[in-house]
């Protein structure tokens, strides 16, 4: 019960001191992009326009206002869901987000648990064949993945899968010809909510070969600080007690030196989890994929300043979220956090 | 489960080696270890650090440190050889039959488990009696621990208690199999003086309720004389001396016994010199080219005759051997003559506090409401020139707060601070400085308290870049060697690093960093504990001897009652942030006034093997768990 009420006291209390964060951030991106020598009316007229009708179409948008009034008509309409529209795509910004934002999750989260399983499965073999030969091999092939960037795995995979051994599809979410369901914009999801299995499993083989490049060069910094907690861990005098209380050495591992061990790599993982969102951006481009990353780069590429900011935002209240999430699970984990 | 006769040994250990096995050459760790131990008996191992006690532990376990294996002998558990079991065999036994009581309880539970997780885990896997629910079994077992809301208890995690609540738990998991053998490794060294007499006091009672065998291991000679029915004193892997506890305590036989009991200060009668053992026990590789006794070198009875051959354990009396050829000169090793008291005539008072108090407030949040405890309670002290003035108490006690406040690391709440004149409460920068030249601190743990990547001449000259006095790497040096000088170490130390050098020689070094300034206070946190005997004693001599050259006093901070006795002209006993009784240490500890004192010095155990130990006295009020 104890556990609840502190959890609860965590959440009101972050969700409270996400407030300023958010609205600094907000200041921040509105400035910085006002300040760039981009004129988001001349971008929004053909390129023979007048400067008259520039001028006119200045006024409209309220750029000749001073820019703390701009902010607060920007501010109020973000407050009733309305961050622009885009320049570039002539379209809500709300509804270009609303419509990759959930690849982008999906994709991410995806990515996060083969990171996770092969993070966990690595380092607990890594720590199981300490001090033999295995370990010597293991640490190589580790650093080795380490050393490679999750773009090179994506095109090794790609080429591999995709292009040699054509098993494997590689371009966008779905294959020409399959109905797409949509109730929530998770793709998985929506496919199994509407019980269209064909649709879910050409969706699934998309997302294997983008997975697995995130996951794979995500996992071997989680290995290693699992490795190296449960070595620590392993010091500790508890463990050695519940041996010579008799537990057989599996339960020891997963019972006592996991469920310590385990603190440390879950604030990776945290941390890998709030990178992945701007890190999906070369593997989305890679594969094709229609998700945050592809759309920012577009955005960036034309100087799609609303998007860029809606973008932005997005962001930050991504990572603050994942940030109360991992905080709440450390809380579940460790008692110790838990005691004032 | 046969109930085993009480003629056949439980525990037997013949001819016994355990080596450090290397790649070339094996080093001894335990050389040719033979004892038995019969039910319901309990066995003292008793040693300096290096000694091979916990060693003995970990035999029985199996469970050796990398590098070390048992390469001679047997060690039989009931008639079978637990070296040669299976090691299923071996883990069946291993929490039923053979239970463990570790020296750090806090650390010896797992932190992000519940007690009620851990005992339940323990309890399924040694099993409950027919329709027997875990949970009521718990609560059983916490009873006859003497552990108080027992159901609350398994809901609590181990940060959450005290570090006796987690021994007694640990007791009550060790017992809750009705073990025939029982291995506490000096599991009251962590813990106060008056929760080690409880504790002693609880592993006593369970032993006798199920007739368990147990193995005592402790680095405290009066402790294990009034536990243990027979003693055995390890000197560097091999027995020096075995016997009837109180026959080995009042009349040792072993030169080693002897100089071990002499170098711990007495708690009761006049005070005596401590006999300080010269340097340290052989090392591993030492001891494999040694032909003679290996204590000769440290042995004040040592003849030419000793260096050649190992001597043989002989008999002395009934049940009581020695390794040594010249048993009837031990009794003339006498404690040197106790350097003569300083009388503190001089009223020139350096350090003085009045009305000190230090209270700590919870952070600031928006969801409670803030407390704030007092760690140090309008506490009243001085300590004049070339004084020693001890400050005993339990952890929690205020103890350490108060010395914080004195080397200004924390700047008192409320009451005033005046040293050698000059007002330094407000401790802003000048009076940093001011006090900086005054007073200097030495640490509690030499391990973290020395930079391990600075070289010990840099580490002891540290203040000097403070101050800017010896600004030249020369001039440092020369100061370093100096220091060194004074300390004991030899010169060649100033360029090694803090791991290249003993517990104790750490300790020193940390003292020399002190003094470096030549500061005219010095105040120690609990600096000899954690040590042993003999280098306890060494340090004790080597601040008395430094007063008489630098005339420098002392705050003392110890929970240890007779090394504060030997050491301070007075002592001021603290209780929850008070100071509850102070005056001169002899006067204080002869005729204690205040219950809280008493309590404190009977948890002690006596000098005199066959006084009656008496350590839990039940006044009110002082319930320190």
């Amino acid at each position: 019960m104890r556990m609840f009420a502190t959890i609860a006291k965590l959440l009101v209390k972050r969700v409270l001191t996400a407030i300023p964060i958010l609205l600094l951030v907000s200041a921040l991106l509105f400035c910085i992009l006002r300040i760039l020598p981009v004129d988001p009316a001349a971008m929004s007229l053909p390129p023979n326009a007048t400067v008259q009708e520039i001028e006119a179409m200045r006024t409209e948008m309220g750029l000749n206002l001073p820019l703390y009034q701009q902010y607060g008509i920007w501010l109020n309409k973000l407050f009733h869901g309305d961050i622009g529209r885009s320049i570039h795509f002539r379209q809500n910004v709300t509804s270009l987000i609303g419509s990759t934002l959930p690849a982008t999750i999906e994709l991410a989260v995806i990515a996060m648990m083969v990171a996770t399983v092969f993070g966990l499965a690595g380092g607990l073999f890594l720590f199981y064949v300490r001090g033999t030969r295995a370990e010597a091999v293991m640490d190589f092939v580790s650093i080795l993945l380490l050393s490679l960037p999750e773009f090179l795995w994506s095109l090794f995979l790609l080429l591999i899968f995709g292009v040699f051994f054509e098993v494997l599809p590689f371009t966008g979410r779905l294959s020409p010809g399959f109905e797409r369901p949509l109730v929530t914009g998770f793709l998985l999801l929506d496919s199994l909510i509407t019980g269209n299995i064909p649709t879910f499993l050409n969706a699934l083989q998309h997302m294997i070969l983008p997975c697995l490049a995130l996951g794979i060069a995500l996992s071997p910094s989680l290995m290693r600080v699992l490795r190296s907690s449960l070595l620590d861990a392993y010091q500790d005098d508890y463990i050695q007690q519940a041996r010579l209380r008799g537990l057989s050495e599996k339960r020891i591992l997963i019972r006592h030196g996991l469920k310590n061990a385990i603190l440390p790599t879950l604030s990776l993982m945290g941390v890998q989890f709030g990178f992945l969102f701007g890190g999906t951006l070369l593997v989305e481009i890679i594969y094709s994929y229609p998700g945050m990353g592809n759309l920012m780069v577009d955005a960036i590429r034309n100087a799609d300043l609303p998007i860029i900011q809606g973008a932005g935002l997005t962001y930050c209240v991504a990572v603050l979220v994942i940030s109360i999430v991992v905080d709440s699970l450390y809380l579940i984990l460790n008692p110790k956090l838990r005691v004032r | 489960m046969a109930i085993p006769s009480p003629k056949n040994p439980i525990l037997s250990a013949q001819n016994l080696c355990v080596e450090s096995v290397g790649a070339k050459e094996n080093f001894p760790v335990l050389t040719d270890l033979n004892f038995s131990l019969k039910p319901g008996k309990i066995l003292g191992l008793v040693g300096e650090s290096g000694a091979g006690k916990s060693m003995i532990g970990r035999t029985i376990s199996q469970y050796l440190p990398k590098g070390f294996a048992v390469t001679k002998g047997t060690l039989a558990f009931d008639g079978e050889d637990l070296v040669s079991m299976l090691p299923e065999r071996r883990r069946s036994l291993l929490g039923r039959d053979i239970a463990f009581i570790p020296q750090e309880p806090l650390s010896g539970l797992n932190p992000v488990l519940t007690v009620g997780q851990q005992i339940k885990e323990h309890l399924l896997r040694i099993g409950l009696g027919p329709g027997e629910n875990w949970r009521e079994r718990a609560l059983k077992e916490f009873e006859s621990v003497h552990l108080p809301h027992g159901a609350a208890l398994l809901e609590k995690y181990p940060h959450q208690l005290s570090g006796g609540m987690c021994q007694r738990i640990l007791i009550a998991m060790a017992f809750a199999s009705r073990p025939r053998l029982l291995i506490a490794d000096e599991p009251t060294t962590a813990l106060d003086v008056t929760i080690q007499a409880r504790i002693v006091k609880l592993i006593a009672e369970m032993q006798k309720r199920d007739g368990t065998a147990v193995i005592f291991i402790t680095h405290d000679l009066r402790l294990a004389s009034q536990i243990s029915d027979e003693i055995m004193v390890l000197y560097a892997g091999r027995p020096a001396e075995r016997g009837p506890a109180k026959q080995l305590f009042s009349s040792p036989a072993h030169p080693y016994t002897r100089c071990l009991q002499l170098a711990n200060p007495t708690i009761t009668g006049p005070r005596r010199g401590l006999f300080i053992l010269p340097e340290r026990m052989p090392g591993l590789r030492v001891l494999k080219e040694l032909k003679g006794c290996r204590f000769a070198s440290r042995c004040p009875n040592a003849i030419e005759a000793c260096t050649r051959a190992e001597p043989p354990l002989a008999d002395i009396g009934p049940n009581h051997i020695a390794a040594c050829i010249r048993t009837e000169k031990t009794p003339d090793i006498v404690p040197p003559p106790l350097a003569p008291g300083r009388e503190i005539a001089s009223a020139k008072v350096h350090l003085n506090g009045e009305k000190l108090t230090k209270a700590y407030t919870t952070a600031w949040s928006p969801f409670a409401k803030r407390s704030s405890f007092k760690a140090v309670n309008s506490v009243d002290f001085s300590l004049g020139e070339g004084e020693f003035v001890g400050i005993v108490g339990e952890s929690g006690s205020g103890k350490s707060s108060l010395a914080r406040l004195v080397v200004g690391l924390d700047t008192p709440t409320d009451g005033k601070i005046t040293l050698a004149g000059r007002d330094v409460t407000a401790n802003g920068n000048a009076d940093r400085a001011y006090r900086r030249d005054y007073i200097q601190m030495v640490f509690q743990d030499p391990q973290s308290a020395l930079n391990p990547r600075r070289r010990i001449g840099s580490i002891v000259t540290q203040a000097n870049e403070a101050s800017g006095l010896h600004n030249s790497t020369r001039e440092r040096m020369d100061r370093a060697a100096e220091l060194l000088k004074e300390i004991g170490l030899p010169p060649d130390a100033a360029m090694r690093f803090p791991s290249q050098l003993s517990g104790g020689q750490k300790q020193r070094v940390n003292i020399a960093r002190a003094l470096c300034t030549l500061p005219k206070i010095l105040v120690a946190d609990e600096i000899v504990s954690g040590l042993d005997v003999s280098v306890q004693a060494q340090l004790l001599d080597l601040l008395l001897k430094l007063r008489d050259e630098h005339g420098f006093s002392m705050l003392f901070i110890s929970h240890d009652l007779s090394v504060v006795r030997y050491l301070c002209d007075r002592v001021m006993v603290m209780y929850r942030g008070e100071v509850v009784e102070s005056g001169r240490t002899e006067t204080v500890f002869a005729d204690p006034q205040h219950a809280y004192t008493r309590s404190l010095l009977a948890a002690v155990p006596p000098d005199d093997v066959n006084a009656e130990w008496s350590p839990v006295l039940a006044e009110a009020g002082y319930q320190v768990e």
